[in-house]
């Protein structure tokens, strides 16, 4: 009966293999093999920095964080108030300018998630992630 | 009029009238699972990497496949074929799940789990874990109740 189980799991597997190779093969050019982000969309504070005033700070944490303490300038920007600080954001947004995105550390991923609506939902261009997030900024400063 | 044979085959699929409901439930939830996930892998393989249980590389290779795993499991349960196969592969599947989100709450990770993409992105801890206990909870009850049945 065991080797049965085991036999079935298997046939289960290898059936699953196939549109699993094949949706791989699909969106080959749509996913990075080295990264969560394409190192293009990611930008060190240093080069953030580097930026100058050409930069827009968005903080992706929670209020309650935002509040505590920020990147200096920085508006927030969050999920859980997408609809309600977006139009405030846009306010202030301007075309040409960069927008760096940034939330707790380096395991958050509410910078990437914002970032992408940034890009998909408000169609703005030149959105960055901020590597190691409000850590890596504190470490800098 | 009822012969001894007919009362006796009313009497050993009736029982199994109520699991053939939990199949389905259970089949339904993995199936559509895994075919929310087959048509955004690039966000699923941003879930999977949230969890920082396995590189970025793993994780794609995962986003591709568990999806599809889900759905054949799912199918294998309703047309019970490879039945107990599957079951062994959905039961696997979701303690990994639950330890895995078990993991990253005890780490402090601030993540979404993305069991169910986009529909799962604000659920809490415990709803998600109430989720996957109540999958297990329901995937234990087929195995006992398979015991005693041959499949279909």
């Amino acid at each position: 009966m065991t080797s049965s189980l085991v036999r079935q799991a298997l046939i289960l597997a290898a059936l699953a293999l196939l549109p699993g190779v094949g949706e791989a093969i699909y969106f080959r050019h749509k996913i990075s093999w080295q990264s969560a982000i394409p190192p293009s969309e990611l930008v060190t504070v240093a080069q953030a920095h580097a930026w100058g005033e050409n930069v827009i700070w968005v903080d992706a944490r929670p209020d309650e964080e935002f509040a505590h303490d920020h990147v200096p300038g920085a508006l927030s920007l969050n999920e859980d108030r997408w609809n309600e600080l977006l139009p405030q954001f846009l306010a202030v947004w301007s075309p040409g300018r960069k927008i760096v995105v940034y939330c707790s550390s380096l395991s958050c991923n509410a910078s990437l998630e914002i970032a992408v609506r940034l890009r998909k939902e408000a169609q703005l261009p030149d959105v960055f992630v901020l590597e190691g997030g409000w850590e890596a900024w504190l470490k800098r400063k | 009029m009822s012969g001894p044979s007919t009362l006796n085959v009313q009497l050993s699929t009736r029982p199994q009238f109520p699991w053939r409901i939990v199949d389905v439930i259970v089949a339904g939830i993995f199936i559509y699972a895994g075919a929310i996930k087959t048509l955004d892998p690039v966000q699923f393989a941003s879930d999977i990497d949230n969890y920082k249980i396995v590189p970025w590389p793993v994780s794609v290779v995962l986003a591709f496949y568990l999806p599809w795993l889900e759905i054949f499991c799912g199918f294998a349960l309703v047309v019970r074929l490879l039945y107990r196969g599957a079951l062994s592969i959905s039961t696997a599947l979701i303690l990994t799940f639950t330890f895995a989100t078990v993991a990253a709450k005890v780490r402090g990770l601030d993540i979404t789990c993305g069991c169910f993409g986009h529909a799962s992105q604000h659920w809490s801890f415990p709803a998600h874990l109430a989720t996957n206990l109540g999958i297990l909870a329901a995937l234990l009850a087929l195995w006992v109740s398979n015991r005693s049945a041959k499949p279909l």
